[in-house]
């Protein structure tokens, strides 16, 4: 029997009914609030994560200019090789692309094993146009095999001041030079924007309403010129031709500016292809190398003993006969001299004659001199790696060093420094900061706005010496050096030069001694004399043809010579003429037409 | 009443049909930006490997030999001479007339 009402009975069900529809409602709710509100930032993220892909935008490194606008570095794109090694299953293609690619089989298909489970491996990067156009032939499987675009720094005048631009590595990091020393203002800096996907992964959509531009890298002018360079690194090769040398260098200054105008260093490199070159080829012997100057160091030391007033011009020290004893020790010169004029002191390049220098300036007088010409200090050139040279502290100097130190011993320093000092005595005293940068500008050429000022180190002006004992030392010893003295191999017909040989002995490494046949062999010279311009430094490392290594025999007529090419390109008027070379050549002219 | 339903459906569809014309025309007009950027890009680097490549043939190592060897004639620039330093020396150097109508 059923006691229930059937209307009931309907109602019991109905609210059952309504119960369940309400509970499941109230279930999807929930969800719903979690889906939509709880979890939202978590599912939006996971969403994110699989349709959006922030795709990084590389700044183009910025380019490297010669001073008068020739490119010395640039950048391109080229293409890279990748392969997904899980996919990878016919390997029919890699002997053909171990081939093109001159690669290593062997070692190609043990790096794939290793990677098998990846899903990217490098096969290589930066591919030149020959072969990014032989892979093409080939129609590898795009699943397989593709391409990334990457920057590739290119040097289109090869070889050229090597040192001093230095290069980038694989990963577009500068390494040595100027690349290295402006990493951060010619790497720019990368941008990013945002790419939507599909489930495939396939990109559906460019945002570029969030794009974030690459700020591309700036582009340095440097004071470098390419035919100076050239000349120069023409120079260096002939010496290493004639006297087969450890390692040279050469520098080239603009006397006015402090300018580096050409730094070349042997043996050298080609920085398009830098694999496989000898390790002591790295060296920029320029500035990363210290010896003892010799010679070279002697006018700084007069001039600092003119300019305390401790010697005159016309001074005369006898210079013994070619030995003087020193307390223990016993100084030889060359040649025996006997009363020596200042003037010929330097002319004669006679040690006794700086040592008697030498005991009127004193140990503290110096050093105060060879640290007031910036040695044992970095010249503040813009390239990693500068040595400071060697100047001991003064508490360390004996009654050795006062005849040591007038004649370029017990001191070492670096080409640059020895050249930026000859420099304060040709600029009239004044000692600057050795510059390499000449400009900074932006990617497109542009000048750089007011806002934005250059990073590039200021130059600094400090007199050394009175104008006047700069001028009389240039003009007067230092040019009878090369017209009758140590020097006369550097004589030009076209310009008066001045200069200072130096010969300086290596210590050998075997006695800990000065070896009789290891020597540094320099020359510093410049013009035109009574109004200098131009610098050169040619410093020779163990030349090793022949028993002559006098810096004036081997360092001086290379240096004469890039010294008068220089002149002659930067159309400095000749000395030895009323007219200027460019007015006679008109002038030859016209005669030719009448 | 009919015709108030109609006329709200087409203003419906009409709204939706506008929106989608605008949505499309939107997208055009990405694609159009995003194959701009592309197409700077290419122009960039065409720029780049041009620039290379002119530097390149005229490098002062190539043309200086070239000119040592006398693979390439020059003469000196026949305007009257300047005091002056020339900034660009290679630009006034140019080949001689007989070299020219040897290479027509």
């Amino acid at each position: 029997m059923n006691f229930v009402p059937s209307n009931l009975r309907n109602s019991g069900r109905t609210w059952c009914l309504v119960l369940i529809v309400v509970l499941a409602w109230l279930v999807i709710s929930c969800r719903l609030v979690y889906l939509q509100y709880i979890g939202h930032r978590q599912f939006a993220r996971v969403v994110a994560r699989q349709q959006v892909y922030k795709e990084k935008i590389p700044a183009r490194p910025g380019d490297i200019l010669d001073r008068n606008g020739r490119l010395l570095a640039t950048t391109i794109v080229s293409n890279s090789l990748y392969v997904v090694p899980q996919r990878l299953k016919n390997e029919q293609n890699v002997a053909r692309i171990c081939d093109i690619l001159q690669l290593d089989q062997t070692d190609f298909l043990k790096g794939l094993a290793a990677n098998r489970d990846k899903l990217f491996l490098w096969v290589k990067r930066r591919l030149s146009d020959q072969e990014l156009a032989a892979i093409r032939v080939l129609d590898l499987s795009d699943d397989v095999w593709g391409f990334r675009q990457e920057y590739r720094r290119q040097y289109p005048q090869g070889a050229l001041a090597a040192h001093a631009l230095g290069l980038r590595d694989i990963d577009g990091k500068g390494q040595g030079g100027l690349e290295e020393a402006f990493d951060h203002l010619i790497c720019g800096e990368d941008g990013y924007r945002f790419l939507i996907r599909d489930a495939h992964g396939r990109v559906i959509e460019v945002r570029n309403d969030s794009r974030v531009a690459a700020r591309n890298g700036e582009t340095l002018v440097v004071t470098l010129d390419s035919i100076i360079q050239l000349y120069t690194e023409r120079q260096l090769q002939s010496i290493v031709e004639e006297w087969k040398p450890k390692s040279a260098c050469a520098i080239v200054m603009d006397v006015k500016t402090c300018e580096v105008l050409a730094m070349a260093s042997v043996p050298t490199f080609d920085l398009n292809h830098p694999a496989g070159i000898n390790e002591s080829a790295w060296k920029n012997t320029a500035i990363a190398s210290i010896y003892e100057p010799g010679s070279t160091l002697k006018p700084f030391i007069v001039a600092a003993a003119l300019e305390k007033g401790l010697i005159h011009t016309e001074e005369e020290f006898d210079c013994e006969q070619g030995e003087y004893r020193m307390g223990k020790r016993l100084l030889h010169d060359h040649h025996s001299y006997g009363i020596l004029n200042v003037t010929d002191v330097l002319v004669k390049s006679s040690n006794i004659g700086m040592a008697k220098i030498g005991e009127k300036l004193t140990n503290p007088g110096l050093y105060e001199a060879v640290t007031a010409f910036g040695f044992g200090q970095k010249t503040g050139i813009q390239l990693p790696g500068e040595l400071s040279g060697i100047v001991r502290p003064l508490k360390d100097w004996n009654i050795y060093s006062t005849g040591s130190i007038p004649m370029g011993q017990e001191i070492a320093v670096t080409p640059v420094q020895l050249i930026t000092g000859h420099v304060a005595l040709a600029n009239q005293g004044k000692l600057l900061n050795p510059r390499l940068i000449r400009d900074q500008i932006d990617h497109n050429y542009f000048p750089r706005s007011e806002e934005e000022p250059a990073q590039v180190r200021p130059l600094v002006s400090t007199p050394i010496v009175s104008a006047a004992v700069a001028d009389w030392l240039v003009q007067v010893p230092m040019v009878e050096t090369v017209s009758r003295g140590t020097g006369k191999k550097a004589q030009l017909e076209e310009y008066v030069v001045f200069g200072k040989t130096g010969t300086a002995q290596k210590p050998d490494p075997k006695t800990g001694k000065y070896s009789s046949e290891l020597h540094v062999s320099s020359f510093i010279c410049g013009a035109p004399a009574h109004d200098p311009r131009v610098l050169v430094l040619v410093v020779v490392n163990e030349p090793s043809v022949g028993e002559n290594h006098y810096g004036g025999t081997i360092a001086g007529p290379p240096a004469a010579e890039i010294l008068k090419q220089t002149l002659m390109y930067q159309r400095v008027p000749f000395d030895h003429s009323s007219e200027a070379p460019l007015e006679r050549t008109a002038q030859r002219q016209r005669n030719a037409l009448r | 009443m009919l015709f108030r339903f109609s006329s709200a459906i087409l203003l419906a569809v009409a709204v939706s049909l506008i929106g989608i014309a605008l949505e499309k025309e939107s997208l055009k007009l990405k694609r159009l930006v995003s194959r701009q950027h592309y197409q700077l890009d290419v122009l960039v680097n065409t720029h780049a490997k041009m620039k290379l490549a002119t530097q390149r043939a005229g490098s002062p190592r190539q043309v200086l030999n070239s000119i040592e060897r006398g693979e390439l004639d020059v003469e000196s620039n026949q305007q009257p001479a300047l005091s002056n330093r020339r900034e660009m020396p290679l630009l006034q150097w140019h080949l001689t007339p007989q070299k020219k109508q040897a290479e027509k």
